[in-house]
């Protein structure tokens, strides 16, 4: 059963190629390991997907029928927790786009500082964004236990008993709790990435506007806002992109539920896949995120190579 | 120290205290889990949340080891991240080498193909690539899962690789072409030596990715002797969800190879990430 893979080999310059098209040949066979296993690997299954979207399959049974549209009308006029997953990737990208961002930023002026001990704190602020996903979903989960959880615990310390709730059973409330576990991982990149862009700002732009008098706050509104422009392009689209791969931190901490309350697009997809056994309806949910996903990164890539020939 | 500090400015003594406090109250988790991880399960109920244990509850590390089966699942993500990692690098970089210094026909437009891959979730594919790796009859093996791993690898890599080869300069391969070297010369002698802070930079980022992933592993790993250690911590989080004691250590032991290799290169790390994603 088992079919041997092979990847091809890369190769010094076998003799036999020598002459006019050498240099051709030596140049493909550099790329070719790379671009057969993702063609394969990553690209076919994509496009297998697409194609699967305009049948009606269990995954498993040999009946498998050609329903044209289909599935894509079936999730868009008949499927509720579809407009739920919608929903919820909205919210979550819209939230995405302001809470870690803004705390990212502000880790990453604060860190910019000359301080005693920065590389410890950039190390406890950028920790989250290392621990699996997984692990996050645990460790929240955790901290949401209404018995023991650190959440509750806390709220009761400080007097506030009223605020207390339960996190991940309420069905209003279980998306946002899943958020702020989010917000806790995702802020990390996003402050380096700042970090990085405050590299950018010219020093002696900050200088010269200093001695012309300005003080701090309007030498970073007038100098370094202007210069984290294009950091703030590619926050944005990052922020969305990682909004929209939400994946694991769902599955661990709720499986989407309750009752279908916590579903995401990515989720929603591998649920009627691998749980409900609807493929063509699992692949059509699929290629709605694909395309949303490719509507946002085309643009992106033709500003990003606009920018590298400036 | 303290004496350093109160000399300095009153704005950065404030800055500093409260970056201190912030974080905190950001790894604050963290430590919760290790408090819970250190309790006895009646010390967990008699403490309370923030009580400290009344004796050191160490026989949770080895009880958790067990019931999740980190023995196994350690070696099967050791094992995979290792294949990988150094695999999926030297396939990326051969890649961005060809299309930044090789004449490739079309190279534009398979590098654009390939780093558009970069951006895409990878549950988009997640039941088809199920299916052919069934069909490939490559189910619970490790080729099976290092496939996919390297193939949704690829793009962010030759996109960071390719960036960074660009700044290496043009001169030094002509005159190593000059001096007789073959193309592959070219880039085993010349480029892989000058880009040896960017590979390290690849290597620590994509461990942690290949450490953490999650998706892809649970389609394809479906036998538990094949697990890794996300698979498991899920599996221990469903079985014994009420253990917290020893779940709470498993979930400590879970995240501490990550966070020793990110402790150890972490210069390495912030580089990475930003090479590529933002530059002047």
């Amino acid at each position: 059963m088992t079919r041997p893979v092979t990847i091809p080999p890369p190769t010094s310059r076998p003799p036999i190629w020598r002459g006019p098209t050498l240099g051709r040949f030596t140049s493909w066979t550099f790329l070719v390991p790379a671009v057969v296993i993702y063609a394969l690997f990553a690209l076919f299954p994509m496009v297998d997907g697409l194609w699967l979207s305009f049948f009606d399959w269990d995954g498993v049974s040999a009946d498998r029928h050609w329903v044209g549209l289909e599935n894509y009308a079936q999730i868009f006029t008949q499927d509720p927790v579809f407009w739920r997953a919608v929903q919820n990737s909205l919210i979550w990208v819209g939230l995405s786009l302001v809470i870690p961002t803004v705390i990212g930023l502000a880790f990453a002026v604060a860190l910019d500082q000359k301080l005693r001990g920065r590389n410890a704190f950039r190390a406890a602020l950028y920790l989250p964004a290392i621990i699996a996903a997984i692990a996050v979903a645990t460790i929240w989960t955790w901290m949401y236990n209404p018995i023991f959880g650190l959440v509750n615990a806390t709220l009761e310390a400080l007097g506030l008993e009223w605020l207390i709730q339960d996190w991940l059973g309420d069905p209003d409330l279980a998306i946002l709790s899943i958020f702020v576990a989010y917000v806790w991982q995702a802020t990390g990149a996003a402050m380096v990435l700042f970090l990085a862009g405050l590299q950018n700002v010219p020093v002696e732009l900050k200088e010269a506007a200093r001695v012309d008098g300005a003080n701090h706050r309007q030498v970073f509104r007038a100098v370094t806002f202007p210069a984290l422009m294009p950091t703030f392009i590619v926050v944005t689209v990052l922020s969305i992109i990682s909004s929209l791969k939400v994946f694991d931190l769902i599955y661990g901490m709720t499986l989407g539920g309750p009752a279908q309350s916590t579903q995401v697009l990515a989720l929603w997809s591998y649920t009627l896949s691998f749980q409900l056994h609807d493929y063509g309806n699992g692949m059509a949910v699929a290629m709605v995120l694909l395309v949303i996903t490719l509507a946002i990164v085309i643009p992106y890539y033709a500003w990003m190579g606009r920018r590298d020939e400036a | 120290m303290r004496a350093r500090i109160a000399q300095s400015d009153p704005v950065k003594v404030a800055l500093w205290i409260t970056l201190l406090v912030v974080s905190l109250i950001w790894i604050a988790p963290v430590l919760f889990i290790f408090l819970t991880a250190l309790k006895t399960r009646p010390d967990l109920i008699a403490t309370g949340t923030f009580g400290l244990p009344t004796e050191i509850a160490w026989q949770n590390f080895p009880d958790a080891w067990e019931e999740a089966n980190l023995s196994t699942t350690m070696v099967n993500s050791l094992i995979i991240s290792f294949l990988k990692v150094p695999l999926g690098i030297f396939v990326s970089s051969l890649a961005a080498f060809a299309l930044t210094r090789l004449r490739v026909p079309l190279g534009r437009v398979f590098l654009a193909v390939i780093i558009m891959g970069a951006m895409i979730p990878v549950q988009v594919a997640l039941a088809p690539l199920f299916r052919l790796i069934l069909g490939l009859g490559l189910l619970n093996q490790y080729v099976g899962i290092l496939l996919p791993y390297i193939a949704f690898g690829v793009p962010f890599q030759v996109f960071l690789l390719t960036a960074f080869f660009k700044s290496v300069p043009r001169e030094l391969d002509e005159a190593a072409r000059i001096d007789g070297a073959s193309s592959w010369g070219i880039y085993w002698r010349v480029i892989i030596p000058l880009s040896l802070p960017a590979l390290a930079a690849l290597f620590v980022l994509d461990f942690v990715a290949t450490w953490n992933e999650f998706g892809i592993a649970l389609v394809i790993l479906q036998r538990q002797d094949m697990w890794t250690v996300p698979l498991s911590l899920q599996a221990f989080t469903g079985q014994f969800g009420n253990n917290y004691t020893e779940l709470n250590a498993a979930i400590f032991m879970s995240i501490i190879p990550v966070i020793i290799v990110y402790l150890l290169l972490q210069r390495y790390f912030v580089a990475g990430l930003t090479t590529g994603a933002v530059k002047g």
